[in-house]
């Protein structure tokens, strides 16, 4: 019964052999690991934000003021929309953050009055009857609109955070209406949170088509009305090739404006009339769509309100043949060429793009200011030395920890009983550690508890199984028999015992959220190798010792 | 051989521990009874993880924190209940503030930090009654994205609609009751921030809402009945009922008296501790299983054997078992409460209490429970003829 087939020894070798390697790069000090090649060196845990300090906060998006001023204004458009099709109303309301309900004078009028709210928006869910038509987004209207949002929040704020794309936020959704957001290694959150709120600015500007003017030969004399913007493409390609001048514009206080920008480090710029044409607080939308001729190339439509319709319309018509520079937070993003007057409140860009080019951008269109406001229902930041802190103790505490185990293991088994079980022992943390990394799960304090914890009840299927050995030995059976037995005999207490703990384990990840999560996360993977530590590690090595030493009696 | 291993449970021990039953039954009846009434009289000191509010470490920037200077200076800011704990070492505090209500001292608060960050002239005031609105006032008029950086001081968000056209010197931020009580922990972190910050760093924050904390709340209470239900639903089907009531009834058992030691050392009760509770669960049914399997198999060898008798035998059978075990996590509980630092002490705390009433209730509740449940060795007979029968 104690005997393995080779192909299990050879796999539990190999399994540890794995446990070891990739647990070993969170061991290593940093010094040895410079020397490994990256990919190997960087898989390692995640440290927690309790850890490594940072900012967590818990974001809730306010929908429902959101969708009730959605509401607001489809009741606007349908009022106007009824009057220029004639249809007699008493009344139009938002009812309830869910409905628009009309009222007509006149029931006869009805067909026509359901007429004209498709023509407003062919989507929307029509019920009631008589004089009364009540009208609601869909379920999955709804749905898909939350999503919208979110997923636009959580752009905005990857954005607005991470201007410079070092410091690795993590930005995910939590549930239909949440978005957490942590940040590593930063202490003022007062910075953090006027950058959440910063909003895009957003521009169309006309090109200064009498000037030339590229990156390298910037005119002297530029007319006052003309400023110089260096284009997204310019600005991109500046930091891949100037990292100092990078780090310069970032770091400037007060910051500088794109003319200083572009006459000191000279990236590719155009010269662009300061008046703004339209602003971003005009467009209403901006969507990545495909072109209905010409082979369906990707296109960004965008629609203004009606100011900002009457203002592009005229500027538009004025200036055909000419470009207009789209203008985001002081980089132009676009310059199209103005093909005809777009007097529709709605326009097109074109031009040589992808479908992911024209989906960025038309976010970035949309990306001014947040859709919903968000608010900061949970909030938590750790300093650096906290977290250093927090490293130290549980370093500290683990070590020790384990230390005492093993000593008491050794003293209570011998020397090489208790050097079985502590072998297993640390196998089973080496086994956690590679899972962790494997998965990617972040180590927090709560999760050094649950090692430490499964540092302790894991050498419990050794005591077990000694204990049980002692007693086959005591009743007189030889060295071999009593191994043997006393291994089989603990093995279903082993299961049962190991089962009820995974259990607790298991519920407290599902329920669990924040610190629960770390602590179950190590717990339930502790449990989980250590039944592989349990049932076949130490087996292997009790039937390969007993094979080799061939003992009459042992010393247990 | 380098060294004998030292047995430090004797072989063959044979106490009569069920002998003491009634004793145990009487103490531990009174201890539950006593932990409930502190429960429900005292009450749990709960962390900010479920009753909501503001936890702020801080650290003098010279000698040790002066508690009493802390409490009056962040007592006077209108934030409601505080209280202070040294935290680790002399130099650190913890200092707690109850959850705010996003009532009108808020709102002046609010105004108060403005002044401070933003300059003299500016004026904050709640808008109607009936909304959490909150009108602003600058000195001078600004434009949107002045505003936006001008209330995002005091951790608001203002959206473009919600501003005038133009340059304007009052903006009213549109907000629910609710919206506004989240708000305020903002408030309150930012006034004692200002309020303290000459003489101490701030070296970490944490602030739950009053909508997180009610959740935290329902999901803790719904992880720890499931987590008790499944382990009792698991025993019963590897067993006979009277194992799984017994486990469950020692089981309740232990975390009663764990809840009795959170009230009695004030400890602080945070999702952490509650990690803790049901990994106490957890490891309570495991030592129990381990001395029910032995039941078990003594049953099925013993079939004469009284049932006392019976276990009693067992339990001295894996008492050396059950101490060893105890002992390894002990130990190594031991160090988490030693050096894991104030963050993990309640839990450390709780998860040694849990080590040392599992093993006392494995054999005094659980064992002790299959005698008062009439589990008798005849049944496991009659199964076992069954099963002869069956196979013959």
């Amino acid at each position: 019964m104690l005997n393995l087939p080779r192909w299990q020894t050879i796999g539990i070798i190999t399994v540890t052999a794995l446990a070891v390697l990739f647990a070993l790069p969170n061991l290593l000090p940093s010094r040895v690991l410079d020397h490994l090649p990256g990919w190997y060196a960087q898989s390692r845990m995640n440290l927690g934000l309790d850890l490594r300090g940072g900012a967590h906060f818990l974001l809730e998006a306010d929908l429902r003021s959101l969708m009730t001023e959605r509401l607001t204004n489809l009741s606007d458009s349908v009022r106007s929309e009824l009057r220029k099709q004639q249809v007699a109303y008493k009344d139009v309301n938002v009812e309830g953050g869910r409905n628009v309900v009309i009222t007509l004078r006149d029931e006869a009028q009805r067909s026509k009055a359901l007429e004209a709210i498709r023509a407003v928006d062919p989507t929307i869910a029509i019920s009631g009857s008589g004089d009364l038509i009540r009208l609601a987004y869909s379920d999955q209207e709804v749905a898909k609109k939350k999503k919208e949002v979110i997923d636009q929040s959580i752009e905005i704020l990857r954005r607005r955070v991470d201007e410079t794309g070092t410091i690795e936020p993590t930005i995910v959704r939590q549930g239909d209406e949440r978005i957490l957001l942590q940040v590593p290694g930063i202490k003022d959150t007062t910075d953090l949170k006027r950058k959440i709120n910063q909003t895009a600015k957003l521009t169309f500007h006309l090109v200064n088509e009498d000037v030339a003017a590229t990156g390298q030969n910037i005119p002297a004399n530029l007319p006052a009305t003309t400023s110089l913007v260096p284009t997204r493409e310019g600005m991109q390609e500046l930091r891949r090739t100037n990292a100092k001048a990078w780090e310069d514009i970032q770091n400037a206080n007060p910051r500088m404006t794109p003319d200083q920008i572009c006459r000191r480090f000279q990236p590719q710029c155009l010269p662009v009339l300061k008046r703004v044409v339209v602003g971003g607080e005009d467009l209403d939308d901006a969507k990545s769509t495909f072109e209905q001729q010409q082979g369906g190339r990707p296109i960004i439509s965008f629609t203004f309100n009606s100011a900002g319709g009457r203002a592009f319309c005229n500027a538009t018509r004025a200036n055909i043949g000419k470009r207009l520079a789209i203008q985001l937070d002081g980089e132009i993003i676009s310059a199209p060429v103005v093909q005809s007057a777009i007097c529709g409140g709605s326009g097109i860009i074109t031009g040589s793009f992808t479908t992911q080019q024209t989906q960025e951008q038309a976010l970035l269109l949309r990306s001014g200011a947040l859709p919903a406001t968000l608010s900061i229902i949970q909030e938590s930041t750790v300093g650096a030395d906290l977290g250093a802190d927090a490293i130290r103790s549980g370093t500290t505490a683990a070590l020790v920890g384990t230390a005492m185990v093993a000593l008491f293991m050794f003293i209570a088994y011998g020397p090489l009983f208790g050097g079985f079980a502590n072998l297993a022992m640390l196998v089973n943390l080496l086994l956690v550690i590679a899972g962790m990394s494997i998965l990617g799960a972040s180590l927090t304090l709560p999760g050094i508890a649950g090692l430490v914890l499964t540092v302790g009840m894991s050498v419990d299927s050794n005591v077990l199984i000694y204990e049980r050995v002692r007693e086959e030995k005591a009743l007189g059976r030889s060295a071999f028999s009593s191994i043997a037995t006393g291994y089989e005999r603990a093995m279903s207490a082993i299961i049962d015992a190991n089962l009820t703990a995974l259990i607790a384990g298991v519920l407290l990840f599902g329920f669990g959220s924040g610190p629960i999560r770390g602590f179950a996360t190590a717990l339930t993977l502790g449990l989980l190798t250590h039944l592989f530590t349990a049932t076949v590690f130490t087996r292997m090595l009790l039937s390969t010792w007993v094979r080799w030493r061939r003992p009459t009696e042992i010393v247990i | 051989m380098l060294w004998k291993p030292l047995h430090l449970v004797p072989a063959g021990t044979k106490f009569d521990f069920l002998g003491k039953r009634r004793f145990a039954l009487i103490a531990s009846t009174a201890v539950n009874i006593i932990s409930l009434l502190a429960v429900f009289f005292i009450g749990l000191n709960f962390g900010i993880d479920f009753k909501g509010g503001i936890a702020i470490q801080v650290r003098a920037k010279e000698g040790p924190a002066h508690l009493d200077n802390l409490r009056s200076v962040v007592g006077g800011l209108g934030v409601g209940e505080v209280s202070l704990q040294e935290f680790g070492d002399p130099t650190t505090a913890l200092i707690r503030i109850q959850r705010q209500d996003g009532g009108p001292q808020c709102v002046a608060g609010a105004q108060r930090i403005m002044q401070t960050r933003a300059g003299e002239g500016w004026q904050v005031k709640p808008g109607a009654p009936e909304t959490g609105d909150v009108e602003f006032t600058a000195p001078r008029p600004l434009d949107g994205a002045n505003w936006r950086d001008a209330v995002s001081r005091v951790g608001l968000t203002i959206l473009d609609r919600q501003l005038p056209r133009g340059n304007t010197p009052t903006a009213k931020v549109e907000m629910t009751h609710e919206q506004r009580a989240e708000w305020c922990q903002q408030v309150a972190i930012k006034l004692v921030e200002d309020a303290i910050e000459a003489k101490y760093d701030l070296r970490g924050t944490e602030s739950v809402g009053p909508k997180i904390g009610d959740e935290l709340m329902h999901g803790g209470i719904l992880a720890a009945l499931a987590t008790m239900a499944a382990i009792v639903i698991y025993v019963w089907i590897r067993y006979e009922w009277q194992f799984g009531v017994g486990a469950l009834i020692a089981m309740l058992h232990d975390l009663i008296t764990t809840l009795g030691i959170f009230v009695l050392f004030q400890l602080d009760f945070s999702l952490t501790a509650l990690a803790a509770v049901l990994t106490i669960a957890g490891y309570s049914i495991n030592d129990k299983v381990v001395i029910f399997d032995r039941v078990r198999e003594n049953m099925r060898r013993y079939k004469k054997m009284g049932l006392i008798e019976l276990l009693n035998f067992s339990i001295n059978e894996a008492l050396a078992r059950t101490l060893m075990t105890s002992v390894t996590v002990f130990v190594a509980v031991l160090s988490l409460v030693l050096f894991a630092g104030p963050v993990l002490y309640s839990f450390s705390v709780a998860m040694l209490w849990g080590v040392v009433v599992g093993t006392y209730s494995s054999i005094w509740i659980a064992c002790a429970g299959l005698v008062y449940l009439n589990l008798r060795p005849e049944q496991f007979r009659r199964e076992d003829e069954k099963a002869e029968k069956a196979k013959a």
